[in-house]
């Protein structure tokens, strides 16, 4: 079962390629999970980016691969290791959220 | 119609048709004594009622002879779906009183493939008979990937060419079973080619009994047809391969049908059979059983 | 008497080989009514395949026999039908020589009176066409299971509905699924409604192959030990070939003959009756699947009518739309044939501009609606986005129809 805390969203992959996306929110930052279509159905597998939110809109949001979770896009082949994956990053933006508090604030 | 679902009160005999009465009075549904199966002899055709009487074939028509006789051969007719396919037979088949499913055109051995499974899951403690008759165009050229695979499956049911050689339903052309430069509608040159020998194709295949023969000897058709039915209850697929002479497309005058008959019998087309050790294993263990029976009257 | 000695059949009894005290799964499982089934029992979410889903579907559908041969993207689901025959779920199964014997095979097995599913994909479904077109006349309940396909020159394997049109007057009943979660759920629905002595009609249940078949998508199935009720085949329009009934002449298949005996009255008198029939089946699939059609946003100005995957694209258009502060409707089309055409009518009727996505060239569904819309609303109806041949559709490219859409219809 893939978890469920924090999923905000469950849609069909925008880029009308088939498969499924979710997104996982925690304060501006979160997940989106594809999961795509493979000829091979054994070779079906998790494209996970770390996500920054614009807004408070569920689906406004940029790709981001300047954190220390990921620099890149990364897979993942059983919804084990997905969910290991994400609860890790939970974690990371809790404190990623804490730690931006004690940024000075931009004018 | 099966003798044990449906037992019509004898309160209502009088109101019932009287085709319905004759069949299990005075034809092969009742006239068992004390048989299993049915025990109607071709040599009373004429005394007992028919399971198919009524047709429109052509007048002297060898096909419609052996459709009958087929009939009275079916150990259990009323157990039996008979499975057709466009084609002069069917016209004579579909007014017998065992159903008939007519499908498309060359979809005989598929569609009795289906048939025969789904009702061995159906009836478990009842044995279906499933007889395909269909022409030779209709086996041969148009379902002979069908009847093929049925054969390489050893699907339990019986396969019977009505062999014309000749499209004789569409109007006379030639056929994968015609004779080699034989001068037939769509053959202005006549056939190229050799008649397919589709008994060797069936021995290839494993059918576990195959028979070809000529409706000379109706007492032989029975029994072949008998013989046919029981192995493909038991044993694996037969194929009965029959010649049935079209009088109409081959110019044959209709009194001179059965001299056509013994000509071409004896000529190519003689009494065959082939046993698999099996079948034959079978096949005398049921007759061994039904001599003994007799004897023991 | 078991299969002879040395010989190559490929046809098993359903224990052969398993240990003495196996139990075939299908014989663990209780049946249900088909509506404590669809509306009461509890489910599970599962995170699978379309074609895990269909399997799923077969698990509880009490099958009596299966039938297919390989095509993909269907491949994946029959040969999961094939364990399903090991484990003792479905009670017959072999794969067919090509999709003619296939389609005739399984019109042989629903005539005996027993629940039989076959699947396909585009160019087979099209190989097996006449078959297909005979077993609404035949009044042969089947399922049938197709994964949409690209069926024209040059070959591909990529996803295309096309293949659906040619099966939209046939009589056989259509259901179109959107997702994982229809392709669980439809083909049961289905099997019940065909079944019904008033509609005994073949049903096909068709996705969008790949996007769905190969891809996985959150379901909810109802436990594993419960069933559908197996199929009665004494209860059906017309009686099965199994001789168990008085001797009438029962060609029941062929109230015609040939040409000059047929009475014309009775061919056509037949064809009516397979498509009222198709008709009657609505009330049964509003009972299972709640409706014909489900309806977003009614009363909106612009509509979005869908069926199949074309309806998760559409569906977050709406959504996207719906955050950008704009209202736009659906309409999802579950089911193709019964054409649900009040239900359309009624959802559309004050709609300004409808728009119609679909994974096809013709436009197939377009026309449907049209044909139903005409004269009755003055809504603008648009034929597209179309995209076909396995080319996909963003759901970028729906919000820019309609974009484009509002400028041209004020």
């Amino acid at each position: 079962m893939l978890i469920q805390d924090n999923l905000v969203l469950t849609r069909s992959d925008p880029s009308g390629m088939g498969g499924t996306q979710l997104i996982y929110r925690l304060k501006n930052y979160g997940l989106s999970a594809v999961n795509r279509p493979q000829e091979e159905i054994n070779q079906i597998h998790w494209e996970v980016e770390v996500i920054k939110f614009k807004d408070d809109t569920v689906s406004s949001f940029e790709v981001c691969h300047t954190t220390e979770l990921a620099d890149k896009t990364l897979k993942f082949y059983t919804d084990k290791s997905l969910n290991e994956f994400i609860e890790k990053s939970f974690q990371y933006f809790e404190e990623l959220g804490s730690l931006e508090k004690m940024l000075p604030q931009e004018p | 119609m099966s003798l044990e679902t449906l037992r019509p009160s004898p309160a209502f005999k009088d109101v019932l048709p009287v085709e319905y009465k004759d069949l299990v009075e005075h034809g092969p549904y009742n006239n068992r004594n004390g048989k299993e199966t049915q025990s109607v002899k071709v040599t009373d055709m004429g005394k007992f009622k028919e399971v198919i009487e009524e047709h429109p074939m052509c007048a002297g028509c060898a096909m419609t002879l052996f459709i009958r006789l087929t009939y009275i051969g079916m150990p259990n007719p009323e157990h039996t779906i008979v499975v057709g396919t466009a084609g002069c037979g069917r016209l004579a088949i579909s007014q017998a009183s065992v159903p008939f499913i007519y499908g498309n055109y060359g979809d005989t051995n598929a569609v009795a493939s289906g048939l025969k499974r789904g009702l061995e899951v159906r009836f478990p403690n009842q044995k279906k008979d499933v007889v395909v008759m269909a022409g030779d165009g209709g086996l041969i050229d148009i379902g002979f990937q069908g009847m093929m695979h049925s054969w390489f499956r050893k699907e339990k049911f019986t396969t019977i060419m009505l062999d014309n050689e000749v499209y004789g339903n569409t109007g006379g052309q030639e056929s994968g079973m015609t004779n080699h430069g034989k001068v037939l509608k769509m053959a202005p040159r006549g056939k190229f080619g050799d008649k397919v020998d589709a008994l060797g194709l069936a021995k290839v295949a494993g059918v576990d009994y195959i028979a070809r023969l000529a409706p000379t000897n109706p007492a032989r058709v029975a029994r072949t047809v008998r013989r046919a039915i029981m192995v493909a209850r038991e044993v694996g697929h037969s194929y009965i391969q029959a010649y049935t002479s079209c009088n109409i497309e081959y110019s044959i005058p209709t009194p001179d049908v059965m001299k056509d008959a013994f000509e071409i019998e004896k000529e190519r087309y003689g009494f065959e059979e082939i046993i698999s050790p099996a079948a034959k294993e079978y096949l005398d263990e049921v007759e061994k059983k039904a001599k003994k029976k007799k004897s023991d009257r | 008497m078991a299969n002879v000695v040395g010989s190559s059949v490929c046809r098993t009894a359903v224990d052969e080989g398993k240990p003495a005290d196996w139990v075939p799964g299908g014989e663990k499982q209780t049946a249900v009514d088909p509506m404590k089934m669809f509306h009461e029992l509890p489910r599970e979410q599962l995170f699978i395949t379309g074609s895990e889903a269909a399997r799923e579907s077969m698990r509880r559908a009490n099958i009596d026999i299966a039938i297919a041969y390989p095509i993909t993207p269907q491949s994946e689901s029959m040969q999961q039908a094939g364990y399903l025959y090991d484990e003792g779920y479905i009670k017959e199964y072999y794969r067919a020589e090509e999709e003619i014997g296939t389609f005739s095979a399984i019109s042989g097995a629903s005539r005996a009176g027993v629940r039989s599913l076959t699947a396909t994909s585009g160019p087979g479904l099209m190989r097996g066409m006449e078959a297909i077109s005979s077993w609404p006349g035949a009044r042969t309940p089947i399922i049938m299971l197709n994964m949409c396909r690209v069926i024209n020159t040059p070959l591909a394997i990529q996803p295309d509905n096309i293949e659906m049109s040619f099966m939209l007057n046939t009589g056989i009943l259509m259901l179109h699924a959107e997702n994982q979660q229809d392709f669980y759920d439809f083909p049961l629905a289905a099997i019940c409604a065909s079944e019904q002595v008033d509609v005994t009609l073949p049903a096909v249940v068709s996705v969008d192959g790949f996007f769905c078949t190969h891809a996985r998508g959150p379901v909810k199935v109802t436990p594993e030990e419960y069933k559908l009720p197996p199929r009665d085949g004494w209860r059906s329009a017309v009686p099965a070939m199994d001789n168990e009934n008085p001797p009438a002449r029962i060609s029941r298949d062929a109230p015609i003959q040939k040409s000059n005996f047929i009475s014309y009255h009775m061919h056509s008198s037949w064809q009516q009756e397979v498509f009222a029939a198709v008709e009657r089946s609505a009330k049964y699939f509003r009972k299972y699947l709640g409706s014909l059609v489900e309806v977003v946003n009614p009363g909106a100005e612009d509509f979005i009518v869908a069926s199949g995957c074309a309806v998760s694209q559409a569906r977050e258009a709406v959504r996207q739309e719906g955050e950008k502060g704009r209202k736009v409707g659906l309409v999802k089309i579950k089911t193709i044939r019964p054409f649900p055409t009040e239900e359309i009518y009624e959802a559309v009727k004050d709609a300004k501009r409808i728009l119609i996505p679909e994974f096809n060239q013709a436009g197939w569904l377009h026309k449907e609606v049209c044909s139903v819309l005409y004269g009755r609303t003055k809504g603008v109806i648009k034929n597209g986005p179309r995209v076909y041949g396995g080319m996909t559709m963003p759901t970028e490219m729906i919000l820019e129809w309609l974009e484009e859409f509002r400028k041209e219809v004020k």
